[in-house]
């Protein structure tokens, strides 16, 4: 690619035409609204598919252990017993979930476990909206199944630790690009 | 009380105490202000979060630096270390008895005939403080930053100092009262010597080492210039200093050349006999319009640093050297041709010129922007074996 630069008129130099441009672009900037978000006052809602904390489901999980074959790093803790139940006059045999554990503090959110999942819907999957997963103490992000499933309800950061009314977030539309 | 000691003693000292209080506390602001402004031209918040708006942030600032632990450097040579600092405070605070905030004699601390050249003299001063500080401090970063200081004060101290003997001839004084005088009977000085002002406006910049000539802290390369050492309340003193400094140069440029506490030109508007007889409080109100004025000027300051990029030092040599120092010796000669055929009145026409066709050229034929051409990129050859 070429630039091609205009001839300097003689009114550009003599008058510093560009020096007082540049006055005009930078007066203009004082006066533009600003994109910064606010953190803790403001929250950005992210998008649609934006992939964030896991969510889990004990209702859909076969407990194949698949999640935790297809784990990298294996963190998915899972313990299983079967279990004969009758249904139907037939005997039947299922796994029954003891123990699904996450150790979300090591965790890289590569997504595989969710790729790995046989269950249609997943059981475990990523396309949630929470990104605010800070914590104080390190053994908070060991998450046990009840946890994974509802961790809508643990208290969220707000900025202000003794506060005890969480204030309501101005959502900004537009969301995370 | 002896009434000579009032009128000579008391209340010179206690309009000084008076103007000395309100410029801290305007520099104190403009740490915020220029924070703050700086931030929203670089399109970003700049400091929000003390107080409201981040005002508070007044007030942290200072009492940052105060609680802040005090460090010597071991190896600094002590007194002057001392007295880098404190030397440029000095000058920066008397140089306010001289400054006519408004009509005299309320609102001038002293009236001195030769008040312009005093000042002159106590502002150029502020440097030795700089160059003992970088000196002291026994770190080679300080010194280049000193020794820059030095040699750039040097240099625009002359166009500084040139740039106004074209005001003076026109007015015949020295005496800032009478010029302001002059001003309100004429036309404000900015219009008959406009190259003047800009000079004048350049080189203000470059004596307080503000940002497009802010080589002696430039931080890229000299971590941050003289004040490098300096921690806490001294370093707090340095940037009193500069921000007092700042003030006074754009009291200087706003009594020069742009009417003082006067409104309005060739002797219409708000001038003296009007603001003092006519109007209540006219004078409080000229002292207002005065710090208006002065104002505009600060946030000019902070305006050219969000505009400009600094200079390297040699292009910095250049443009005050072979640039600014010709243009003012040329604005002189020029000015003392008309004032010899006695055509003053020319010089205002030639500011109006200029102005009309700075903001012609800006508003209305602009130069087109540079266009971007892409040139088809030839066929990748075949790797030769």
């Amino acid at each position: 690619m070429q630039v091609q630069y205009p001839k300097q008129r003689f009114s550009d130099k003599f008058l510093l035409l560009d020096m007082l441009e540049g006055l005009k672009t930078t007066l203009k900037e004082l006066f533009k609204p600003k994109v910064t978000v606010r953190y803790p006052e403001e929250r950005m809602e992210p998008t649609e598919r934006f992939r964030g904390m896991f969510r889990f489901s004990y209702d859909r999980c076969i407990a194949c252990k698949l999640c935790a074959v297809a784990c990298p790093i294996d963190i998915i803790y899972i313990d299983v017993h079967d279990e004969t139940i009758e249904e139907g006059g037939k005997k039947k045999k299922v796994k029954v979930l003891d123990r699904y554990d996450i150790d979300v503090k090591r965790c890289m959110f590569c997504a595989l476990c969710e790729e790995a999942c046989p269950t249609k819907p997943k059981s475990i999957w990523l396309t949630t909206k929470t990104y605010e997963l800070a914590s104080y103490d390190r053994n908070d992000l060991y998450f046990n199944a009840q946890q994974l499933e509802y961790w809508d309800d643990r208290p969220k950061y707000t900025g202000l630790p003794e506060a005890e009314e969480t204030p309501k977030p101005k959502l900004i539309s537009g969301g995370v690009q | 009380m002896n009434k000579a000691l009032l009128t000579w003693l008391v209340w010179p000292l206690v309009k000084f105490l008076v103007a000395f209080v309100i410029v801290q506390a305007i520099v104190a602001a403009m740490n915020w202000v220029e924070r703050r402004l700086l931030g929203l031209m670089q399109a970003r918040l700049g400091p929000n979060r003390v107080g409201p708006k981040g005002l508070l942030q007044i007030i942290a600032d200072p009492v940052k630096f105060l609680l802040k632990e005090d460090i010597v450097p071991a190896s600094a040579e002590k007194v002057a270390y001392f007295l880098g600092p404190i030397l440029p405070l000095i000058p920066a605070f008397i140089v306010f008895c001289l400054i006519p905030f408004g009509p005299p004699p309320t609102f001038t601390v002293t009236r001195v005939n030769v008040g312009l050249l005093l000042i002159l003299a106590l502002t150029s001063t502020a440097v030795y403080g700089i160059i003992l500080g970088g000196w002291a401090s026994n770190n080679k970063y300080s010194l280049m930053g000193g020794l820059r200081s030095a040699a750039q004060m040097v240099s625009y101290e002359v166009p500084f100092g040139l740039s106004i003997v074209g005001v003076l001839m026109i007015c015949g004084s020295l005496d800032l009262v009478t010029i302001v005088r002059y001003q309100e009977a004429n036309a404000w000085n900015f219009l008959p010597q406009i190259v003047a002002c800009f000079i004048f406006l350049v080189s203000m910049n470059a004596e307080n080492n503000r940002t497009p000539f802010d080589l002696p802290e430039a931080e890229s390369e000299l971590v941050a210039g003289y004040h490098t050492e300096y921690s806490a309340m001294k370093f707090a003193f340095f940037m009193l200093a500069e921000y007092s400094m700042m003030i006074v140069n754009c009291c200087l440029i706003v009594t020069l050349f742009f009417g003082g506490w006067t409104l309005g030109m060739f002797g219409m508007g708000l001038t003296t006999d009007v603001l003092l007889h006519k109007i209540p409080y006219g004078g409080l109100l000229a002292a207002l319009i005065f710090f208006a004025k002065v104002m505009f000027f600060l946030l000019g300051y902070v305006w050219f640093r969000a505009t400009f990029p600094r200079f390297r030092f040699d292009q910095l040599m250049d443009l005050g050297w072979k640039f600014m120092i010709p243009l003012a010796l040329a604005n002189i000669v020029v000015t003392g041709v008309f004032i010899l055929i006695g055509q003053e009145r020319l010089l205002y026409w030639i500011g109006i010129a200029t102005i009309g066709a700075a903001a012609y050229f800006l508003f209305f034929a602009r130069k087109p922007a540079p266009t971007r051409k892409v040139m088809h990129a030839s066929p990748v050859s075949e790797a030769k074996v």
